[in-house]
């Protein structure tokens, strides 16, 4: 099987090769779940021969894979003791200038993606954000970009940060048998974010200035309302042309019931009853003034007088969740507002108008609804956010001691493997362990932090690598970069981040991390150096993905809330992955100077 | 639904019976429509025996009551049942009864 069959690769290279690329076409293609199309590719590597058992399976007992399942477990318990709720509340504060605001937001956010997982930080992030933008006058999809990237650049700052430093740090450990500080790529990753942040101020007019979605949402004709007319309202009798309900400013009446549930035509002569339901399509803000102007109210039952109605009642926007049991229901066939105390007042569906009663509205995952709630409501969250999430929930957990402990834990975490008391596996099984014992998160939360999908994939990853490695596939790869770059090693190290900077915009940065892994390795040492900085310089490379949405998992977390078009990743991300790449090839140089071999 | 129009007493009474549901409301308005060119004459509505009032029966009370040529509109003798429309649709404020 060593025999050469074409290109100088055997016959397990090109299983290999046709794998790696049947694996990404079914990733870009399709809609099946990453794991399983990893899975699926180990299973092809096994079954033809091209692994053994051993080495095929080789990824679920990966020392980096596990350290990515443990420290699920540690981040559930800062996640549960408010640690970033802390940190979010006192970081941001009030920056009078664009610039202010991207320091004030990239700094805390990279602080924390260096020791958290970068969607965790970047999802707890965004709603605040949002909300931080329209208090300081700024555009949120000027500033969510940055926060995307501030994460992936943090992330990078240690090895703890990110899935791709810890599965090639995994990877030069079993190579080398020495393993790599937990804080290696911390000065080279900061001096990246220092430039990043420069360019991202720099290159501001490269980010889009959109409305929020919910804003534009708010300003089109989205919104279904409906509003009831009290028995002693002052307009009954009147027609709704008279009574000025017909032709209303930022909105229109779509349908209109009596008190018998019988449609009546929208007409200027309709008279208007106590107990009718008012539908109308509009500017939320607009129609909702009604109630003050007109005495309308919003009320799942008749209001005889508007004394019944408390006048604090707020209104609080929330989502119906994917898998949340009021899909295909409507409000009005469940109990639902009853159970809960919550009034529907309107639904919207993205870029569709609704033109039924909001009650009777086939409710869709992402539809959003506004509810009317009693003025101190604790929503119930455990009994609602399975089915609703709400866009101003106060999931704010208590902030005390318990805090203060997991924080310490992680420092400890942080501290002991960096000084190399201890390897950071046994490191952070002990804190996962502290933060049970000491009751951060309870055996529920954690082992509801530990996604196995992403395990999964980890491990997969592993395993590939190695694959490509074995069979000759990385070395082939490298005497071909060799060639083509000839024997500098500072650009055949540019070249290998170039590419990986690149190919990780389109598959997962811990594939690519464990793909270049070997690639990197045996370029440098074929080049008789010393391949520690040159992983150095790989981690950072392929963790800086910031030209396609797709580059990264919290870009799409962005992407929505931003109002994004791909197009505005390409634009100030490709400059963005030319500049990190440029810094990372300087720095990585100054700090770990290249040694012969 | 049942409608007579009578003349006494030099009002005009309107005697209802039965339910005045959205699919007896047509003919209903049709039948009632005289009452519209009783000019300066009080009319009453008699609802002793009327069961039920749609909506649509409450615009034609409505309408009646804004189109008439200077004439007061009663209503009278309604039931529990009625009553209790009249009252959650804020109409027993803008009628007068007897």
């Amino acid at each position: 099987m060593e025999t050469e069959l074409f290109l100088g690769f055997n016959l397990y290279a090109w299983i290999t090769i046709v794998t790696v690329l049947g694996m990404f076409t079914t990733l870009l293609c399709t809609k099946l779940r990453t794991d399983l199309v990893f899975l699926a590719a180990i299973g092809v590597l096994f079954v033809t021969g091209v692994l053994d058992a051993k080495d095929a399976f080789s990824g679920f007992s990966s020392t980096s894979v596990i350290v990515i399942g443990v420290l699920f477990v540690v981040v559930a318990g800062l996640t549960h003791t408010g640690v970033l709720q802390w940190i979010v509340r006192h970081l941001l504060g009030q920056p009078n200038s664009y610039s202010k605001a991207v320091i004030r937001l990239m700094l805390p956010v990279a602080g924390l993606s260096s020791f958290l997982s970068n969607t965790t930080v970047v999802a707890m992030f965004v709603g605040i954000v949002k909300m931080w933008s329209k208090k300081l006058g700024i555009s949120p999809s000027k500033l969510l970009i940055p926060l995307s990237y501030a994460s992936g650049m943090g992330g990078v700052c240690t090895l703890i940060g990110t899935p791709p430093n810890l599965i090639i740090s995994g990877l030069y450990a079993d190579k080398t048998g020495e393993t790599m500080n937990v804080l290696a790529t911390a000065i080279p990753g900061l001096f990246c974010l220092f430039v990043g942040v420069l360019s991202i101020i720099a290159m501001r007019k490269l980010l889009p200035d959109r409305k929020a979605p919910e804003s534009a949402f708010e300003a089109t004709s989205e919104y279904t309302v409906e509003l009831l007319v009290p028995s002693d309202n002052k307009y009954i009798g009147k027609t709704l042309d008279e009574a000025g309900l017909l032709h209303v400013r930022g909105g229109s009446l779509i349908e209109i019931y009596h008190f018998d549930d019988v449609p009546a035509s929208i007409s200027e002569n309709e008279y208007l009853m106590g107990g009718d339901r008012l539908v109308y399509a509009g500017q939320i803000d607009e129609i909702l003034e009604l109630k003050k102007s007109h005495g309308l109210v919003s009320a799942d039952h008749h209001i005889f007088s508007m004394s019944e109605v408390d006048k604090n009642r707020q209104l609080r926007t929330a989502f119906v969740t994917f898998g949340s049991s009021l899909i295909g229901k409507t409000i009005g066939g469940s109990t639902f507002e009853h159970d809960n105390n919550l009034t529907l007042v309107a639904v919207a569906r993205s870029s569709q108008r609704i033109n039924e009663t909001p009650r009777q509205v086939v409710l869709q995952a992402g539809d959003t609804l506004l509810l009317e709630c009693p003025p101190h409501l604790n929503v119930n969250t455990d009994r609602l956010s399975s089915q609703l999430h709400f866009f101003d929930s106060d999931q704010v957990v208590n902030i005390g001691s318990k805090t203060f402990i997991s924080a310490l834990i992680m420092i400890a975490m942080v501290v002991i493997s960096a000084l190399n008391v201890m390897p950071l596996l046994q490191c952070a099984f002990i804190a996962a362990a502290a933060m049970l014992v000491l009751r951060c998160c309870n055996a529920e939360q954690a082992m509801r932090a530990i996604n196995w999908d992403i395990l999964m994939i980890f491990a997969a990853s592993v395993v590939l690598g190695l694959a490509i490695q074995q069979t000759g596939i990385a070395e082939r790869l490298a005497r071909g970069i060799l060639d083509v770059c000839g024997t500098n090693p500072i650009v055949v190290m540019t070249a290998i981040c170039f590419v990986g900077t690149f190919i990780t915009e389109f598959i997962s940065n811990t594939a690519a991390g464990a793909m270049f892994f070997p690639i990197m390795y045996e370029a440098a040492e074929k080049l008789g150096y010393e391949p520690y900085p040159f992983l150095i310089a790989l981690m950072i490379s392929v963790s800086s993905s910031f030209a396609t949405p797709i580059g990264s998992p919290t870009h799409m977390l962005v992407y929505g809330p931003g109002g994004y078009r791909f197009s505005d990743f390409m634009r100030i991300g490709l400059l963005m992955n030319l500049i990190i790449l440029a810094a990372n090839i300087l720095i990585v140089n100054i700090i770990y100077p290249l040694t012969p071999l | 639904m049942q409608v007579t129009i009578q003349e006494q007493d030099g009002n005009m009474i309107a005697t209802l019976e039965g339910r005045l549901d959205t699919a007896a409301a047509p003919e209903t308005e049709k039948a009632m429509s005289p009452l519209l060119d009783c000019e300066g004459k009080d009319i009453i509505i008699d609802c002793t025996k009327m069961e039920y009032i749609s909506s649509s029966g409450l615009r034609i009370f409505l309408s009646i009551m804004k189109n008439t040529n200077g004439s007061h509109v009663y209503i009278r003798n309604i039931t529990d049942d009625v009553r209790a429309v009249f009252v959650m649709t804020g109409f027993i404020h803008l009628f007068e009864f007897k």
